[in-house]
């Protein structure tokens, strides 16, 4: 077994030994959690290390044939950008692992269900065969009901708007509601990416292997169709506009590690699916196309932001600024720059890693003051210095700091809107970057600073043990890339520059844009 | 011993040793929690950092190579290099690294005497912030290229942030700490638009590139100079400005006086390539100097904090900086810039050791000072002469190039402006040193008392430095450009004019301390000190961006997420209906089959 099968294959091993260890055991069930995330860890930073920058292209490969017939394998392999996205996954599973720590209710099944879910995230990035791609990318998202739904929290919203009927009837707020609500949207989501797939497939000798369909030459008239179904698709993962309500209910709903997964990496998956199949497969669709998702995505850069200071509920502002953020990483792959894919796919990291700090800090700070409520806390620093600390890194990486990650990635964004056919991009992108100062430092404010705390909150205390450990970890990756961003970027770039070529070539209209786009 | 090649580079030096400091003091916990210590350890790495710039300096003779340049990769792009980070050591950087180490040392210095009562915890993350403070302003100075001079940019604003909110429990610290962040974000997303067109338009983030569309190159200048005024407290950006000292005196020294708040200047100053010849930009420049270094003066006469007059006080000299830049008289711009380094910062310090004695900020209780604080008042009535523009004195001098600058350049309006911003600046200068020093002591709980050597020692340092500096204003011009012309001194009408105003001015504020009053102005000057720009900015805030953003969320929640429970209660409302069909009368269905049967048939035959 290789490499990459190792690091994929290792959480669900994990997860089938938790079911014959008795749920009273749970050192030993946190023990082999731990194992798992941990040997996937170790796996995606051996990938790193062995994924050889001058050859560049997909390396590590294995294939075994599953379904000879049916032109299914077991296929995989890994480029650039693959990891990247794998050092991603790993570091926020072992993160969530940490964070959840503490979790009673029924820790066995939640960890189970946990690793399950994050296989099926480091399947979708290494797959080169798409029947697989696909059954990775449903593991990934299913287990959400589960975890929501029975580990979730709930906390009503008012009845109102026009709609109101549909209000009183469904329960909006409940974490049963976002359970079904989150699985629900990105399901129709699966379904016309399944459908599209078949497209794809049936448009030709029966095979799923990526590589081939990839090279398939598509009829304009199909791209025109199957693209915008693919971008909607993967999209509703990706929080895109309008289809992106699931998300601040999900997010609010789910348990701490949930939603450091969820946002962190399985929004990505959208993205990605939208980048690496949408994109590279159908370059003829992607460049008609472009205009609408670019436009869309500042859309979403700015309606999240402005979304984001409307809300009183702190988890709530946190799901919203990943809305706004996986704009930019939509508005990153809409330029088709080389910059704008750099700047896309290194915001898929920065933000994984900001907004799995987010939410690992939003958790601890609701389970001592059991609040939700932005505006009935204050001076909470006293208490907590270190969350107050690693929640403002949180806030700066948020607001594109230097130094932080999420600079490097907007800036690179922002210089790609810049050079792509459409330049105006770049001015909402810089807007939705200025707003986000406005809310994360009011909210760290609201929280944070001031007198206080009040007798509301007397279970106040900072991080203690294995609480420190996911906001160093996820802090620490902040810098580090966030002040040498090469580390990351060298592995990206590689496979921009191979994918963007890839679509040039293909593609009508498109070279002369990507060579304006070069220094 | 000789720096050999196997030591480390002196412009990694200047980087490294405040670096070290500020990893050590925020990674070990016990020493950040003994403040002093903590603070011993920041004073030695700001040492070692003013060393080295002071050799670097000294290296310099006024040469085009620049002494040291050094880069990395920082942002690939296609195998190629789009951004490197490094350091850039000419003899445009060189004098500045001086400035900031110089004023960043004695700052940390006074801070450990006038701190003293703080808890060492606080005191511990107080000298952290002003090591990586003294980082982040020598990545900016130092930078190769604009995108290092952004990041640099950015880190001192957070550093400014966090020190405005030193006393984060008190509600209006925190406040200000926010707003300042704020109104700089506001403007560094011009910069950073700038930023982007700049690369956009020639593929590199260089000081000097080459062919440049003139339409574009007014483009990126003047998004640069939105960032500048945000920095530099341009009106109407100016409004964090007094709000930021709410943070400790010495941080207002330090940040919102000497260093930070020039950056602007700075910035403009190493981009000079750029904006030399961008005259558009450069008319904007001059005018929005000269409204700023009037209408911060009025702001100043009618303040009676002392801490805020000077802040306006900055605003205004400020403004004299970018309008001689606006001018095209960049030495100027750059030696005023070096020479209110020092002035402000000894006046700030001035400022502390008169808190510290009197325990207010305000003017109306201090009086009669001299007496019981005779070094403090010699060192502040140095500042504020400085200030005022009195020979022999460092603000003079450099006051006197900016407006001869100014005159050259044809700019009649902002001349104006500056020279009645000079009157004005002489006029609450003077009615603040008699209003402190001289008359009685207006308040009765307070028991004055000279400060303590640690505190006179940097304040004595910096009084010399005002009184030497001005006059090394030809060798800054060759520092500089290579030649002297830019910045010797001559007797001239400007400067003589200047110098009567300045008199004048001093007399007027006298007269104005003693109990004479503009009562005829006093209506303006209450408009002016209820600051309705800021109220408005507060409107904006409140009445605008809030009740929008809470329109979106509610928006978002009941007409975009509405959508989506409608079709949720669609589906649930055409399955209760549907479910009807299924009634389980074998009536019902038979009836249902012989309907089915009647249009098959139909169909069938009629052939439809």
């Amino acid at each position: 077994m290789g490499l990459l099968s190792l690091t994929v294959l290792s959480p669900m091993v994990a997860a089938v030994c938790l079911l014959f260890i008795p749920s009273v055991s749970r050192a030993v069930v946190r023990l082999v959690s731990l194992c798992g995330a941990g040997v996937s860890l170790v796996g995606a930073l051996l990938v790193t290390a062995r994924y050889d920058l001058a050859v560049g292209g997909i390396q590590l490969r294995e294939q075994w044939d599953v379904v000879p017939s049916l032109g299914i394998s077991w296929k995989l392999g890994v480029d650039g950008w693959g990891v990247s996205l794998l050092l991603l996954t790993a570091v926020i599973i072992t993160a969530g692992v940490w964070a959840t720590w503490t979790e009673e209710r029924r820790a066995k099944e939640f960890y189970a269900w946990l690793l399950v879910l994050v296989t099926g995230v480091f399947g979708v990035f290494v797959s080169l065969d798409l029947f697989l791609f696909f059954l990775f990318y449903e593991i990934a998202v299913l287990p959400m009901y589960l975890l929501i739904g029975i580990w979730g929290s709930t906390k009503r919203v008012e009845s109102g708007g026009p709609f109101r009927f549909a209000y009183d009837l469904l329960d909006v707020g409940g974490k049963e509601y976002a359970a079904m609500k989150l699985t629900l949207m990105l399901l129709a989501g699966s379904a016309l990416i399944l459908a599209t797939f078949f497209g794809m497939v049936s448009q030709g000798p029966l095979t799923w292997d990526l590589e081939v369909l990839q090279a398939r030459e598509y009829s304009r008239t199909f791209q025109l169709i199957a693209f915008p179904a693919l971008w909607v698709g993967f999209g509703s993962l990706a929080g895109l506009f309008p289809f992106h309500t699931w998300s601040p209910d999900g997010h609010a709903s789910a348990p701490t590690a949930v939603s450091m997964l969820h946002a962190g990496v399985l929004m990505k998956l959208g993205a990605f699916g939208v980048i690496r199949v949408g994109m590279v497969c159908l370059p003829e669709g992607a460049t008609a196309w472009a205009f609408v998702v670019g436009t869309v995505a500042v859309v979403n850069v700015v309606w999240g932001a402005i979304s984001a200071m409307g809300q009183k509920d702190l988890k709530y502002v946190v799901a919203y600024s990943s809305v706004s953020h996986m704009g930019v990483v939509m508005l990153g792959a809409a330029t088709m720059t080389i910059e704008g894919w750099n700047g896309a796919v290194f915001q898929m990291f920065a933000h994984g890693v900001m907004t799995g700090l987010f939410f690992a800090l939003v958790g601890l700070v609701y389970e001592k003051s059991h609040s939700r409520e932005i505006f009935a806390m204050g001076g909470f620093a006293s208490k907590m210095p270190a969350v107050a600390v690693f929640f403002t890194i949180a806030c700066l990486s948020s607001l594109g700091l230097p130094g932080m990650a999420g600079f490097a990635a907007e800036l690179l964004v922002f210089v790609g809107a810049w050079n792509s056919a459409h330049a105006w991009w770049a001015i909402p992108g810089i807007l939705g970057a200025v707003i986000t100062a406005f809310y994360v430092l009011r909210v760290s404010r609201a929280i944070f600073w001031g007198e206080g705390p009040s007798e509301n909150f007397p279970d106040l205390v900072d991080c203690r043990g294995t609480e420190w450990v996911a906001p160093i970890m996820l802090t620490a990756c902040i810098l580090l890339f966030g002040l040498a961003p090469d580390l990351l970027l060298r592995f990206i770039d590689v496979s921009t520059v191979e994918h963007l070529g890839w679509l040039t070539e293909h593609a009508d209209g498109v070279a002369t844009l990507v060579e304006g786009g070069q220094p | 011993m000789t720096w050999g090649a196997w030591m480390l580079p002196l412009p990694a030096l200047v980087l490294l040793a405040p670096l070290t400091a500020f990893a050590l003091v925020a990674l070990i916990p016990p020493l950040r929690r003994r403040g002093r210590v903590a603070g011993l350890v920041v004073v030695t790495g700001s040492t070692v950092s003013l060393l080295a710039a002071v050799s670097l300096l000294c290296g310099q003779h006024g040469l085009d190579q620049p002494l040291s340049r050094q880069v990395w990769r920082w942002l690939p792009s296609a195998g190629q290099d789009l951004a490197q980070v490094g350091w850039l050591v000419d003899s445009t950087s060189a004098p500045m690294l001086v400035v900031v180490g110089l004023v960043a040392l004695c700052v940390q210095v006074y801070s450990f005497s006038y701190l003293e009562d703080e808890p060492g915890p606080a005191l511990g993350r107080y000298f952290g912030w002003h090591a990586l403070f003294v980082v982040a302003m020598q990545i900016l100075v130092l930078a190769p290229n604009l995108l290092q001079a952004f990041v640099g940019w950015e880190l001192v604003g957070l550093c400014s942030y966090l020190l405005i909110g030193y006393w984060w429990k008190e509600a209006h610290v925190g406040k200000a700490a926010v707003k300042a962040f704020w109104v700089n974000k506001v403007a560094d997303g011009g910069l950073l638009l700038g930023l982007v067109v700049l690369v956009g338009a020639t593929g590199t983030f260089a000081w000097d590139p080459t062919g440049l569309d003139p339409a574009v190159l007014t483009a990126v200048t003047l998004l640069l100079f939105v960032g500048v005024m945000g920095k530099s407290a341009q009106v109407p950006l100016h409004v964090w400005l007094p709000d930021a000292m709410a943070g400790p005196t010495p941080v207002s020294a330090l940040l919102h006086a000497a260093t930070m708040v020039a950056a602007g200047v700075f910035l403009v100053v190493r981009a000079w390539p750029l904006f030399e010849g961008a005259e558009t930009t450069l008319m904007v420049l001059c005018w929005f100097g000269g409204i700023t270094a009037f209408a911060a003066a009025c702001f100043a006469l009618v303040e009676d904090d002392v801490k805020k007059m000077l802040a306006f006080s900055t605003c205004s000299q400020l403004g004299y900086m970018v309008a001689a830049l606006g001018a095209g008289a960049m030495v100027a711009g750059y030696f005023h810039l070096t020479t209110h380094a020092m002035f402000k910062a000894l006046l700030f310090l001035g400022a502390g050791s008169l808190i510290h004695a009197v325990g207010s900020n305000s003017m109306a209780a201090m009086g009669g000072l001299r007496k019981q604080m005779p070094w403090t008042c010699l060192l502040f009535v140095i500042g504020g002469l400085a200030l005022a523009g009195i020979p022999p004195l460092a603000g003079f001098f450099s006051k006197d190039l900016v407006l001869e600058g100014l005159m050259r350049s044809g700019h009649w309006g902002p001349f104006v402006l500056c020279l009645a911003g000079v009157l004005l600046t002489a006029v609450y200068t003077g009615r603040a040193l008699v209003r402190i020093f001289w008359g009685e002591l207006r308040s009765p709980e307070a028991h004055p008392h000279e400060s303590p050597a640690l505190m006179l020692l940097p304040m004595v340092l910096l009084g010399v430095a005002t009184v030497v500096v001005g006059f090394l204003g030809a060798h800054f011009s060759v520092l500089v450009t290579g030649s002297a012309e830019g910045g010797a001194f001559h007797i001239g009408p400007v400067g003589i004019g200047g110098l009567v105003l300045a008199l004048a001015g001093l007399g007027i504020g006298k007269w104005l301390a003693d109990g004479g009053s503009l009562s005829a102005l006093a209506g303006v000057a209450a408009q002016i000190a209820s600051s309705p720009l800021d109220r408005f900015y507060e409107t904006v805030w409140r009445r605008v961006v809030l009740v929008a953003a809470a329109g979106v969320a509610w928006i978002d929640r009941y007409v975009v997420d509405g959508l989506m429970n409608l079709v949720g209660w669609a589906s649930l409302w055409g399955a209760e209906r549907a479910r009807r069909l299924q009634t389980g009368l074998v009536t019902d269905y038979v009836a249902a089959v012989a309907v089915g049967v009647v249009v098959l048939v139909l169909y069938t035959v009629g052939g439809l």
